[in-house]
């Protein structure tokens, strides 16, 4: 089984793209958003009908351009996982993958590989985020397809559950003997799960390798949006401060926000923008950043031009910081050292801070 | 959450099982004038052993209108005479029908109020002192009660002063419920109506003079194509007995031709 | 109390909600879920009845399906009765006038199906009419329901397109809305009260299962 792909058109955005994936391997479709990325998966999908284009599986054409041959889309033999699941919201889990055409043994069966015995009965809104992720891959597991396409299927949960989305994909990635297509915008998400990145940007292939070949290759990370690059951090609100400011604490201690309504106890997420984080090798005094974060250097990538991403590990989270090369020199940062996360206060806006999903 | 299926079943079922027409008994068009007089009279014919019939009444003008578009009546009992010669004359109709009786206008108020006299001299002093806020006539456009009323008012010499106060019926019997219903002073309508015992139990009427108006030579006409039933009922209404019971409702006898 | 009349009315809607409601689901749908040039003229012209006195469409009704249009002479020669003045005619007019009642609210329970939930149905092997059956339409029945429940209860009260196409045959053409006008001109007004009261009735309870059904679709989607 392989799945090959190569599709062209001037509308919504200049697209020329192709690529091709084996059977058993797992390539990540990374860019900033707006790149088109998630228009080639519904190529695949035939949910998006190109100007020109081929998509064929192990021989079977579901889409030319050339002899006019375009399969609706349930004609393809495909597993899809939507970024927002896509439930059907008025049946159970059970009933959901067997939507798919699985008889209810296999459907059990599928649940239970993906650690949701017992919770056949529920409905999605019964059910927690990662839950409805985990039912949406056994919907698409359930009819045994021939490509599967996960279309950023991590971005609607928090970061512990993605952990543990990305463990149980590597699990079942020994189940997994189709080509498969993983669209997001993650690099790290990428770096985890891949074996392969096709780096896309403007609607057009930038690079395609072997995922260590990628991630340090500036010219692809140029492309997978060094400038939105960030992270989340769990953080739970500690007290509303009389001088506008909220405390809260996440893994690497206090940290000071412009005020966030809610109660103490209330857990929260922020976002924090690599451009808006500093380093400094020992705890600095008299500063005004009012944020001090320590962490220990996961991973020092460097950029195109100047720039370099330092990815620091705090507690089970992370750090992302956007600095020079010269100062990666300077400081002579090297992975597993510890370093301070500086951050301002006022660079965290209202936007960026999510609340937690509930666990029902 | 199931489809209320059974639901839509029992209600198509309903549909479905409910015939498409509930009887197949001729349709008689009847002028609104005959509205108390028409109930009586087709009971008589059916209690002679005439068959069941089923009657709807508006303005002689907009059945007759219904009748040339197509409107599926075996009899069309008109008010007057121009509307049988109308569909004569469009071919709906063979014939220019037959009078079967005479109509008269009359002048009607609600108990306690106008002065009412026949030659409308208690509406004249009423227009004069104000208390006529609204009267009440049948449309002139298509009801020939209306065309009557306004004959007569012009005779009198009361239209033009009457006209800012005047209240349009549809057809003579809306217009006499209008006339009665306390919410008009009075109006002129067809003596029919007014000698109901539904109105007379509220209102009092006078009889205008018949010269003051061109006749009410109430037509009927029957279509090429009436079945025996409304034939023989055409037949009934011209019978002696069936003059009594017009006679009994305020309708005068049709003139011998 | 007509009940013959009643009877007819009961019968009308039925009539007026079973043909409606195809069209409902399938144009409704459509209208949900494609983008097509001339798409707000189609939307409009759905909605066309609701603004349009009744009277105007009725006398377009008339001109279209009288003795002498083509469509007229055509049902004639067919059925052997003119389509005025006709229950048939009486609902093919309902037909049209009620449009809107029936499509929008469906269209509007289409339109809360969302995107990825109808490609997921696809995405899972559904073909169109059996994503139709198993997921969109669980999903948008109230408003198809909400429509046929709006068209049923308005087609007990229309009265201008009734008095214009249908006269007031009874056993026909005579609805009870066309019954309450004629019993206020007979001054049988207990009867006309009667009727009326039943009407109110049946409205009220219109209104109560709309209420209901638009609550349950809230919570659901929520």
């Amino acid at each position: 089984m392989t799945l090959e792909v190569a599709v062209r058109a001037a509308a919504p955005i200049p697209l020329d793209v192709s690529f091709r994936v084996e059977a058993g391997e797992l390539l990540a479709l990374v860019g900033p958003s707006g790149a088109g990325k998630s228009t080639v998966l519904r190529a695949i999908a035939g949910l998006w009908h190109p100007d020109r284009g081929r998509v064929s599986v192990d021989g079977e054409t579901w889409l030319d351009t050339d002899t006019g041959t375009d399969l609706p889309t349930h004609r393809r033999r495909l597993g899809v996982v939507f970024q927002s699941y896509a439930l059907f919201p008025q049946m159970t889990a059970l009933a959901n993958v067997m939507a798919a055409g699985a008889g209810q043994t296999r459907a059990s069966e599928v649940l239970e590989l993906v650690h949701l015995g017992g919770l056949e009965r529920r409905r999605p809104a019964e059910l927690s985020g990662g839950q409805q992720q985990r039912v949406a891959v056994a919907r698409a597991l359930a009819r045994d397809p021939a490509v599967l396409l996960l279309d950023e299927p991590f971005s609607a949960v928090d970061r512990g559950t993605r952990e543990g989305l990305y463990a149980e994909i590597e699990r079942l990635r020994a189940h997994l003997r189709m080509p498969v297509v993983l669209v997001t915008h993650d690099m790290e998400e990428a770096r985890r799960l891949a074996d392969r990145i096709v780096v896309i940007d403007h609607g057009q292939v930038l690079r395609d390798g072997p995922v260590d070949d990628i991630l340090y290759d500036p010219r692809a990370l140029r492309g997978m949006g060094l400038r939105e690059a960030g992270a989340t951090l769990t953080a739970r609100i500690e007290d509303q401060e009389a001088d506008g400011l909220t405390r809260l604490r996440c893994a690497g201690g206090p940290l000071w926000l412009p005020r966030i309504s809610g109660v103490a106890g209330e857990v929260v997420r922020v976002r924090i923008m690599a451009h808006d984080v500093m380093l400094a090798n020992q705890r600095p005094e008299a500063i005004s950043a009012l944020n001090v974060i320590p962490g220990v250097i996961e991973s020092i990538l460097p950029g195109d031009g100047p720039g370099a991403l330092v990815t620091l590990a705090v507690g089970d989270e992370l750090v992302v910081a956007r600095i020079t090369q010269r100062s990666v020199q300077a400081m002579g940062l090297v992975v597993g050292q510890s370093c301070y996360a500086l951050v301002k206060s006022m660079a965290v806006a209202r936007h960026q801070v999510g609340r937690e999903e509930a666990e029902p | 959450m199931p489809l209320p299926r059974r639901h839509f079943l029992a209600l198509s079922a309903a549909a479905l099982a409910l015939p498409a027409r509930a009887s197949a008994a001729p349709v008689i068009a009847a002028a609104a004038s005959l509205r108390f007089a028409l109930p009586v009279l087709t009971g008589a014919f059916t209690a002679r052993g005439g068959g069941p019939l089923r009657v709807t009444y508006g303005s002689s003008g907009t059945l007759a209108q219904q009748m040339r578009n197509g409107a599926p009546f075996a009899l069309f009992l008109s008010a007057d005479a121009s509307y049988v010669q109308t569909l004569a004359r469009a071919g709906t109709v063979t014939d220019e029908g037959t009078v079967y009786a005479r109509g008269r206008l009359a002048l009607i108020a609600p108990k306690g109020g106008l002065a009412v006299d026949g030659a409308m001299d208690g509406l004249a002093a009423a227009l004069e002192t104000g208390a006529i806020r609204r009267f009440a006539i049948a449309t002139p456009d298509h009801a020939p009660y209306g065309q009557r009323a306004r004959e007569a008012l012009q005779h009198r010499g009361l239209w033009e002063a009457l006209q800012p106060h005047l209240v349009f019926g549809e057809n003579v019997a809306q217009a006499a419920q209008f006339a009665i219903s306390g919410n008009a002073q009075g109006g002129l309508v067809a003596a029919s109506l007014a000698a109901a015992p539904a109105v007379e139990a509220q209102a009092v009427s006078a009889r205008v003079p018949e010269s003051w108006h061109s006749p009410l030579e109430q037509r009927m006409v029957l279509a090429p194509e009436a079945p025996a039933t409304a034939r023989a009922f055409h037949d009934f209404l011209l019978s002696p007995p069936a003059q009594e019971i017009f006679a009994a409702h305020g309708f005068a006898a049709p003139e011998p031709a | 109390m007509d009940w013959p009349a009643l009877w007819l009315s009961l019968h009308l809607a039925g009539w007026t909600v079973l043909l409606l409601l195809p069209v409902a689901v399938f144009l409704g749908r459509f209208l949900a879920f494609h983008r097509f040039a001339g798409k707000g003229a189609v939307e409009a012209l759905v909605i066309l009845p609701l603004v349009l006195p009744p009277t105007v469409l009725g006398f377009y009704l008339l001109v279209a399906f009288g003795a002498g249009s083509p469509v007229g002479r055509l049902w004639e020669s067919a059925f052997g009765g003119p389509l005025v003045f006709s229950f048939e005619g009486l609902v093919a007019a309902s037909v049209l006038f009620n449009l809107p009642f029936a499509v929008q609210p469906a269209q509007r329970g289409f339109e809360a199906v969302p995107k990825d939930v109808r490609e997921a149905a696809a995405c899972c092997g559904m073909s169109p009419l059996t994503a139709l059956r198993r997921v969109e339409l669980p999903l948008a029945w109230p408003g198809v329901l909400t429509g046929m429940v709006l068209t049923f209860a308005h087609t007990l009260g229309e009265f201008g397109i009734v008095l214009m196409v249908g006269g007031a045959i009874p056993g026909e053409t005579r609805t009870v809305a066309i019954s309450i006008y004629d019993r206020v001109q007979a001054f049988d007004m207990s009867g006309a009260a009667q009727m009326s009261a039943m009407l109110l009735a049946i409205s009220l309870v219109t209104i109560a299962v709309t209420f209901r059904l638009s609550e349950r679709a809230g919570r659901r989607l929520s």
